[in-house]
């Protein structure tokens, strides 16, 4: 049994049907006016690769950190050392407790949230959000078991969204592997550390992770989630 | 000239402060200390059904069945007593306070054009604590008091000889003896006595009658005994049945907070902290002391405070009564620097810090302390204090060396084979697998000096199917402390469905 290719991708129907999606879309604009989203700022990362394609962080926006472990806590750690020199404050939400400082001086303006399981971690983001108070807001779900993870509703990312476009904050969210929907950038990271890394500086490791970043295309322009990669390997 | 600020039914009022629903109705204060006594105080409603002060509570009932008789609080008297001084303290350093609910006032020097506005002022500044006040102006401390008694609410004595010719006798307190003399005399109001001679007087009747003679002439003149507005800003309620729920507090503590912010605005003055103590019905006292991060003499900002801690209480008794303290403090001024980013609301972000301590506890939350030891995993978490850090930025710690550790909390017990002292094979319940490389190993030891002694062997491990950890040894015990970096899900997918792992750390 042939599929023909209309079957597979109905375009003459959808073609019918998106003007009056756009019709619809208008009207409920119209009906129910959003609170437009704040322009928010840029926040440095320190890595050159994020830093070189997005200029930092978005504030005002959910960025997903999709990577291994260890790419993860390097991110981390290096947050810590830009938040320091930017003096603003910034929160860890850590779901598995797992959260290992080694930066004395780095911690003052860093509040550590140690939540017993996801769920409880996503509602402690959601209430540094709604403070408005904290500049950057990790929420670390790396170690958490993926079984955990699959359970959280996905329209719990949507809402952490449109708390984040509220507020001057910039809001990353660190997974095992890509699931926050709503984000509007994602970053990922090369994988596959070996013992050397161990006898190497880590702002060298930081500097030879192979940050990528994708950038969500603006959802009024009604196309493909994902708009591009835009990808700095660092040697 | 002198003022005097005389606070009526002055424990009654005390008593009905926080009780506005009761003041039309039928009420008289006793002393539970001594019932015998009878009733302390009565309000207008029982004076008019038949009720006195003095009787006892049977007497009064079968007068008026409807009459409720509350115990006499010290707690709300002393609060009374200390905001009626602070009102006073507006108008003159020089206070006396005389009695319990009134105090006379030294106003001397002052240049007061309208002694009736202000009085009135003073009289609507009380009103708005819910003290009625009767306020009397004179030129010495005893015509003031006598006109704060003939005051409906405010009465300046203008002619002290003419006020004090039509007021009774007895309006001086003489001794009965003393009165009832002269009664038997004709002798009924002032201008009749300061008619007779006063030498005379005191002829016949001793220096009491001369002395009651000046003050009928209005011509005592006495010191006052100057006391410091001491800055204690309280306010307690004693409940008649125990409470369990928390909206009763919610309600009480919004109407002290109401009449404790005024109390703070007279005196220039805001809340540095509060103490909040819930005495329950075991005999023992619930007791909160909580610190105002950018203080406030905001109601609302205090409010939320107290709120957020009372939704996420347990206690195990019912609580009996409220009190709450408030430590004022002067009201910060401070000028932010260029590029300082200080928080934006600070009080907020304390109410944030009460919520999130809430849904994960006191000792999860906070900014990191690490302790004073090389012990594995020693740190502690504090509350921050981001409102006081200085704008000068920490320098930058570029010695770190590796990849930074995810600690397993509690650690994983695992087994390990160990070859010519390396570990070469890993089995535990988180990672199985062969051990490819290892670096190692890292001794530390403390705590010999004592029982809590302490030794450990680290080694850093690299797993033949990916994944780097910290391996320990305690003794003869191994366990992994961490990871550095572990294999993407969908290898450890694989291994959960193999072995059933715990969830770290939970």
């Amino acid at each position: 049994m042939s599929v023909s290719e209309d079957t597979l991708y109905p375009h003459a129907y959808f073609g019918d049907q998106t003007e009056k999606v756009a019709q619809l879309r208008c009207l409920l604009a119209e009906k129910f006016p959003a609170m437009p989203p704040r322009a928010g700022g840029i926040l440095r990362t320190g890595l050159a690769g994020v830093d070189a394609a997005e200029g930092g962080l978005r504030c005002g926006a959910l960025t997903e950190l999709s990577a291994a472990t260890g790419a993860g806590a390097l991110f981390i750690h290096s947050m810590f050392r830009m938040v320091s020199q930017e003096r603003c404050f910034a929160a860890l939400v850590d779901a598995a407790r797992s959260f290992e400082p080694d930066c004395p001086a780095a911690l003052v303006r860093l509040l550590v949230v140690f939540c017993a399981d996801a769920m409880q971690a996503v509602k402690a983001t959601d209430l540094l959000l709604r403070d408005g108070n904290i500049s950057l807001i990790m929420l670390d779900l790396q170690a958490v078991p993926l079984r955990q993870l699959q359970r959280i509703p996905a329209n719990t990312w949507h809402r952490l969204q449109r708390l984040a476009e509220q507020t001057t904050a910039a809001v990353v969210v660190l997974t095992p592997q890509p699931m926050v929907e709503a984000a509007q950038v994602r970053i990922t990271a090369g994988e596959g550390w070996t013992l050397a890394a161990q006898r190497r500086w880590q702002r060298d490791l930081i500097a030879a992770a192979r940050w990528r970043v994708f950038v969500r295309r603006n959802a009024v322009h009604h196309t493909p989630a994902w708009e591009s990669e835009r990808e700095s390997a660092i040697a | 000239m002198f003022a005097v600020i005389l606070l009526p039914n002055f424990r009654l009022q005390a008593a009905l402060r926080f009780r506005e629903e009761m003041r039309a109705l039928p009420v008289a204060l006793m002393d539970e200390q001594t019932p015998k006594a009878g009733l302390l105080e009565i309000s207008e409603a029982a004076a008019l059904a038949g009720v006195m002060p003095g009787q006892t509570s049977p007497q009064a009932l079968a007068r008026c069945a409807k009459l409720t008789i509350l115990a006499r609080s010290l707690e709300q008297e002393r609060s009374a007593q200390a905001a009626l001084l602070e009102i006073a303290g507006t108008l003159s350093p020089e206070i006396e306070a005389t009695a319990d609910g009134f105090c006379t006032v030294n106003l001397r020097g002052s240049r007061v054009n309208d002694w009736q506005a202000l009085c009135a002022s003073v009289v609507e500044a009380l009103a708005s604590l819910r003290l009625r006040a009767q306020m009397g102006i004179g030129p010495n401390p005893d015509l003031a008091f006598l006109a704060a008694r003939h005051a409906r609410p405010v009465l300046v004595v203008q002619s002290p000889t003419a006020f004090l010719a039509d007021l009774a006798l007895h309006e001086l307190d003489p001794a009965p003896e003393l009165l009832a003399v002269l009664r038997d005399w004709g002798i009924h109001n002032l201008a009749q006595l300061t008619s007779l001679p006063r030498g005379d007087l005191m002829d016949r009747l001793g220096p009491e009658a001369g002395r009651l003679w000046e003050r009928a002439a209005g011509q005592t003149e006495r010191p006052l005994r100057l006391v410091r507005v001491a800055e204690e800003f309280c306010e307690a309620f004693d409940f008649e049945h125990e409470i369990d729920t928390v909206e009763p507090l919610l309600f009480l503590l919004r109407r002290f907070l109401d009449q404790l912010a005024l109390r703070l605005g007279n005196a220039y003055r805001v809340a540095g902290q509060m103490m909040l103590t819930l005495p329950l019905a075991n005999g023992s006292a619930y007791v909160r002391t909580f610190t105002i991060p950018s203080p406030t003499a905001d109601m609302d900002v205090l409010f939320r405070i107290l709120h957020t801690h009372l939704d996420g209480l347990r206690l195990d008794h019912c609580a009996t009564g409220l009190r709450l303290l408030i430590a004022p403090t002067r009201a910060e001024r401070q000028q932010f620097q260029l590029f300082e980013t200080p928080l934006r609301d600070p009080n907020r972000f304390g109410e944030t810090l009460g919520r999130l301590a809430a849904l994960v506890g006191t000792e999860n939350v906070g900014v990191v302390e690490m302790l004073d030891t090389h012990r594995p995993d020693s740190i502690r978490l504090c509350p921050p204090r981001f409102h006081e850090l200085g704008s000068v930025a920490a320098p930058a710690d570029d010695s770190a060396v590796g990849l930074p550790l995810r600690r397993y909390r509690p650690p994983v017990a695992a087994q390990v084979r160990v070859v010519r002292h390396q570990p070469v094979r890993l089995e535990s319940a988180r990672v199985c697998g062969t051990v490819s490389a290892a670096l190692g190993p890292y001794r530390a030891s403390g705590g010999w000096w004592d029982s809590d002694r302490w030794s450990t062997e680290e080694w850093d491990v690299e797993m033949e199917a990916g994944g780097l950890y910290r391996l320990a040894r305690m003794g003869h015990e191994w366990r992994i402390e961490g990871s550095y970096d572990e294999p993407l899900p969908e290898n450890r997918r694989g291994a959960q469905a193999l072995v059933a792992i715990p969830e770290p750390g939970v």
